[in-house]
């Protein structure tokens, strides 16, 4: 016999979720951040979220990491999400697979933390230390931390803001490539209008402290540049086109 | 008022014809030549203070002379010193009762470790040094990690901790050698008092300082708290605590000279007392050079442990 448990909030369009925000408050202090925001994020789904800066976008990511309290709402996310952040973040008495490998309980943590910087281009660094890395290289190493971990939810939270133009575009198309593969749910946090283009299934632009437009990118409805930078208060005669 | 005229310039040229060679090689000097055990630990002190800065500092003289002349160069005037201390022995214008030959110190040193002496009074002073050193760095280690982590602990125990460092810790010895008499016991805890709070206080600064976005990550990665400890928050206090322990290294020999000048039994310090009992000034010159070389090895131990244990660190492994 089998048992069939219905999805929470099932909606027969998506998939299985990878996390489900509902009704999320958070404040600080006085002021209000989150103000009763709802995301639904399908596992595989690669979703951008723009906004002005503190507008909440970082705080809503370290909500959903499990960094921060909440202070009404629910978030259904897997027990651990990973997260990359704007810094690379690498322990710098740590060579890179033990970098990699850190928190990942399992045998072989070795082979999989050398398969994982193998998958970024890394794979013959294994026993170099941190410091001998550029900027990009060392957030490879970070999003290859993050993968090792197969999580079902992968955080990105400003990854790429820190690195030059062309790094910055290798870096994307890696990203792309290895969340194609891996599959999970993916939440970008981003100042960027062309990256979140250039990456995500669906665009979230948040204002106020809740989803304020959305935008499913499409092969058929490509969405305009100065459309999102209107959405962000940037009139489009002033950006460059 | 005449002869002032006179021994003005005089003095003057003096000041720059001792000055010129003895300038730059000043701190070389100092470090090697034996003052007095004291100015020794001073001396230490204002080396750990410099040792950074003088790695960064730029130097216009070396691309001509080059890093191995002025390595030669920075020995010669302890050699050219004790040189000319031989000379002034030999020619009798020094009295052997005031302060005897190099040469004379040497005989007499290898005269006491052959007769087997010397070198039990050095085990014996060893001993007292290490265990002193691991009773107090693992006090001090321990009160470390409990205040660098938990709020709780540091309300409960710093301030204590802090009032009983406010004590110049020699001071203590009178109230010391009425508890615990003038034995060992005495001697090991004084030394181990000297090392307790170097390493307390840089063992607390370094988790302090230890970088919290890395302990965010660690939560994220889902390290529980031994692991975080661990793989995180220890390693990046590591700097912070060998830095605690090279000045309690410092700290201990002080302590320990102190302690053996009063009522050992043996030890180095009791050679030396015994020495002046019978104003034999070459056993005392011998005692304090030992002093200094012990003071020297402990110093090259911990920059040892530095340069491996510290590797990954730009500042102090081979990063450069």
């Amino acid at each position: 016999m089998t048992l069939h448990v219905s999805p929470p909030l099932a909606s027969p369009a998506s998939a299985t979720p990878a996390v489900v925000v509902s009704n999320l408050r958070r404040a600080y202090g006085e002021r209000i951040v989150i103000a009763g925001l709802n995301l639904r994020i399908a596992r595989g789904e690669f979703v951008a979220l723009l906004g002005e800066s503190g507008c909440g976008k970082t705080t809503l990511l370290r909500a959903l990491a499990g960094l921060d309290p909440i202070q009404g709402g629910r978030i259904l996310a897997p027990r651990r999400p990973a997260v990359v952040f704007q810094e690379h973040r690498l322990l710098p008495w740590d060579n890179l697979w033990r970098n990699v490998a850190l928190g990942l309980v399992a045998p072989d943590a070795r082979e999989r933390a050398a398969a994982a910087l193998a998958e970024v281009g890394l794979g013959d660094r294994l026993d170099d230390l941190p410091r001998n890395l550029s900027g990009g290289q060392a957030q490879r190493v970070a999003l290859a931390r993050a993968l090792v971990q197969q999580p079902e939810l992968l955080l990105l939270d400003e990854p790429f803001a820190a690195l030059d133009a062309l790094t910055r575009i290798r870096m994307h198309d890696l990203v792309r490539e290895l969340v194609a593969r891996h599959r999970p749910g993916v939440l970008l946090v981003t100042h960027d209008v062309d990256e979140a283009i250039a990456l995500a299934d669906r665009i979230l632009v948040m204002r106020d402290g809740a989803i304020a437009f959305e935008h499913s990118v499409t092969s058929t409805t490509a969405i305009s540049r100065a459309e999102l930078l209107a959405e962000l208060g940037v009139r489009s005669s002033r950006a460059p086109a | 008022m005449r002869r002032r005229a006179d021994d003005a310039p005089l003095l003057l040229t003096f000041c720059e014809a001792g000055h010129a060679p003895a300038g730059p090689l000043a701190p070389t000097s100092r470090d090697q030549l034996v003052l007095s055990n004291i100015e020794q630990a001073a001396a230490d002190f204002d080396e750990l203070q410099r040792s950074d800065a003088r790695a960064s500092r730029p130097r216009s003289a070396a691309p001509k002379i080059g890093k191995r002349g002025l390595q030669l160069l920075s020995w010669l005037a302890p050699i050219l010193i004790a040189a000319i201390w031989e000379l002034l022995a030999q020619a009798g214008w020094l009295s052997p009762q005031v302060l005897p030959a190099p040469s004379k110190v040497i005989k007499t040193a290898v005269k006491l470790a052959t007769s087997g002496g010397l070198l039990n009074d050095l085990g014996v002073s060893l001993l007292r040094a290490i265990a002193g050193f691991v009773i107090g760095g693992s006090i001090g280690f321990t009160l470390g990690v409990l205040v660098g982590f938990s709020r709780i602990a540091e309300a409960a125990i710093d301030r204590s901790v802090q009032m009983i460092r406010a004590i110049p810790f020699l001071a203590v010895l009178p109230l010391v050698i009425v508890w615990l008499g003038v034995g060992e016991a005495e001697k090991i805890f004084l030394v181990a008092l000297g090392v307790t709070f170097p390493i307390y206080i840089n063992t607390t600064l370094g988790i302090r300082q230890v970088d919290p976005k890395l302990i965010e990550l660690g939560r994220v990665q889902g390290l529980g708290p031994l692991q975080l400890i661990r793989r995180i928050v220890l390693p990046g206090a590591l700097p912070s605590i060998l830095t605690g322990v090279r000045y309690a290294l410092a700290t201990a020999w002080l302590a320990l000279v102190v302690a053996e000048t009063i009522g050992a039994q043996s030890g180095i310090g009791f050679l030396a007392m015994d020495a002046r009992e019978f104003l034999r000034t070459d056993v005392i010159v011998l005692t304090i050079v030992i002093y200094a070389l012990i003071g020297v090895a402990a110093d090259g131990i911990a920059r040892f442990l530095e340069r491996r244990l510290l590797a990954w660190h730009p500042n102090y492994g081979g990063g450069r």
